[in-house]
């Protein structure tokens, strides 16, 4: 059964990338997206299909496999079925970084744009466990408390570089705080590539770790992890994984936290065979919210956060109810 | 042999010391009782000896060695530990969670072996638990939580259990079940430090016991030496009365 739902996923992220790239307005409709895939078509076809839907696409699979991950990390991490990048405000850290860098670098120093939301990133997720952090471990409630914390001071550093910021960098600090993957291109696809690759291979390393660590630090330590280590290396990869995707694709919510409960249902909880599959299925849920963000009031657009909340504050309320 | 030697050991959080100075070892085949009234420093105490839980000062000598000198996962290959309870977050199986007790012995990438399979089995027909491995663990009792924890550690095959309060939540059933796999174990060579409360638990099972007072090693022995009247009135300050029985374990009884 659970090979059958391994081929199911693989074929659905197929079915959604075949949809991404033939979908569409009358530039290219999906008999001209099929020629121009298959090298031929129109100028016009083949700059809308390889030039923009392709390159989306790509993001839209980058944004959605690192979101995942992060969040089903952080879940067994932290041990906490509620962890999620953007309710614990890291997401949230790293756009107010990635807005400063927006509003404050010179335009020829915006690559550095990611490195700032990692960087952003990375600090949200320590204060966040420094403040959810009691002398018996950190609990839920602190966790998730500390979380709305986080994400009003980086809405409130947000608002504010806003109102202050030279208005001719508005329009990219704005992408930021919305989540849409419409400004992709193929130089975010390969800035994206290291925030994705490295983080994941090192959270594949610990995978096993990390299904220890979701029963808690001391029984992990028992089981032999050295938990320090993990710990840091971890929190550095679902940073860098959260503060690459919000670069380039702004704040999505819930991705995170809905994709690795799904996977959890379908596969079990043993976080070694989550984690790849929980990519795989983040790619699948951003490439399919996406066609939703792109063809449901078309020909205007909706950003895909707004898609992607719209499934998941449901996915919550249901957790919530569900935790103790 | 000397599995597992504590010398001076201290140990605590956040600078203020539980457990002080205290000499104790487990040789192949020992059972030690770790007694002592509540907030005597006993959890510390296995934590230090697992080495989950840095010395502030003396040392725990796993096979001669320093635990320092080991990496973590060698520890746990060796050391099998038992907390009093687990937070389970996830709706993990009874078989997802016996299962970890074979993570030393498996490092990231390599898959379960028909070995570790087998133990794994075992171990959970051993506390009668065969049968009830897709049982989710969050909706187990108390009890029946406490074996899936003794499970997972008897997967893992150590050479020495450090067990924390192991029969608490059990019935008399299981409680005699855990003296009989104790003893199995350390008929076996395997070295055990159990944590009780259970006096008389702790006459059944253990060849020596080692009563905490205030985080210091108050008395050490053979069970009948230390476990005097004297003993009880100065640590719990309850009165106690010790009562042969020919051919059996002796039993103690407060004096109401």
């Amino acid at each position: 059964m659970k090979r059958a739902a391994d081929v199911t996923l693989v074929l659905v992220l197929l079915l959604a990338s075949a949809a991404a790239l033939l979908a569409g307005g009358p530039a290219a409709t999906p008999a001209d997206a099929f020629a121009a895939l298959a090298g031929g078509g129109t100028q016009e076809a083949r700059m809308v299909v390889l030039g923009l839907r392709l390159p989306r696409l790509l993001l839209g699979i980058g944004v959605g496999a690192a979101l995942a991950l992060a969040g089903a990390a952080l879940q067994s991490l932290l041990g906490n079925p509620l962890a999620d990048p953007f309710l614990l405000g890291i997401s949230g850290g790293g756009a107010a970084a990635a807005t400063a860098a927006f509003a404050l670098l010179p335009a020829a120093a915006l690559g550095l744009v990611p490195a700032a939301a990692m960087a952003g990133a990375a600090g949200a997720t320590g204060l966040v466990w420094w403040m959810a952090r009691g002398p018996l471990g950190s609990s839920s409630t602190r966790m998730i408390l500390a979380g709305v914390a986080v994400n009003a001071a980086a809405s409130a550093a947000i608002l504010t570089i806003l109102s202050v910021a030279p208005s001719p960098r508005l329009p990219g600090a704005l992408a930021v705080t919305m989540g849409s993957l419409a400004s992709a291109n193929g130089a975010a696809v390969a800035w994206l590539a290291p925030y994705l690759f490295v983080p994941a291979f090192v959270l594949l390393l610990h995978g096993r770790d990390l299904g220890l660590l979701a029963t808690g630090e001391e029984s992990a330590a028992a089981l032999g992890v050295e938990v320090g280590t993990v710990r840091r290396r971890v929190f550095l990869a679902a940073a860098a994984l959260s503060g690459g995707a919000v670069a380039f694709a702004g704040v999505i919510g819930f991705v995170g936290l809905v994709t690795p409960h799904l996977c959890r249902m379908v596969w079990g909880q043993n976080t070694r065979r989550l984690l790849p599959r929980a990519a795989l299925a983040g790619a699948a849920l951003m490439v399919l919210g996406d066609l939703v963000a792109r063809r449901a009031v078309a020909p205007a657009e909706l950003p895909v956060g707004v898609v992607t909340a719209l499934l998941g504050v449901p996915f919550f309320v249901v957790l919530l109810r569900r935790t103790s | 042999m000397t599995l597992l030697a504590a010398s001076a050991l201290s140990g605590g959080y956040g600078g203020a010391e539980v457990v002080r100075e205290v000499d104790l070892a487990v040789a192949e085949g020992d059972c030690v009782a770790v007694l002592g009234p509540n907030g005597a420093g006993k959890s510390t105490l296995l934590r230090l000896l697992a080495g989950i839980l840095p010395a502030t000062s003396g040392t725990v000598e796993l096979r001669g060695r320093p635990l320092a000198a080991w990496r973590r996962r060698e520890v746990a290959q060796a050391v099998g530990f038992v907390p009093q309870s687990v937070s389970f977050a996830f709706p993990l199986t009874v078989a997802e969670v016996a299962q970890q007790g074979r993570a030393p012995h498996l490092g990231p990438w390599r898959p379960p072996s028909p070995h570790d399979h087998a133990a794994v089995a075992a171990a959970l027909g051993r506390v009668g638990l065969a049968g009830r491995e897709g049982a989710a663990v969050q909706r187990l009792s108390g009890g029946e939580r406490q074996l899936v924890l003794l499970a997972r550690a008897l997967a893992s095959e150590p050479r020495v259990l450090l067990l924390d309060e192991p029969a608490t939540a059990l019935d008399v059933r299981h409680q005699l079940d855990l003296v009989a796999i104790l003893r199995e174990l350390t008929a076996k060579g395997v070295g055990a430090v159990v944590v009780v409360h259970d006096w008389n638990f702790a006459l059944r099972v253990a060849n020596r016991v080692a009563v905490l007072h205030g985080g210091r090693l108050r008395a050490a022995g053979a069970p009948e030496e230390v476990l005097r009247p004297e003993l009880f009135r100065a640590v719990f300050g309850v009165d106690v009365e010790l009562v042969e029985r020919p051919g059996g374990v002796p039993f103690l009884v407060p004096r109401a």
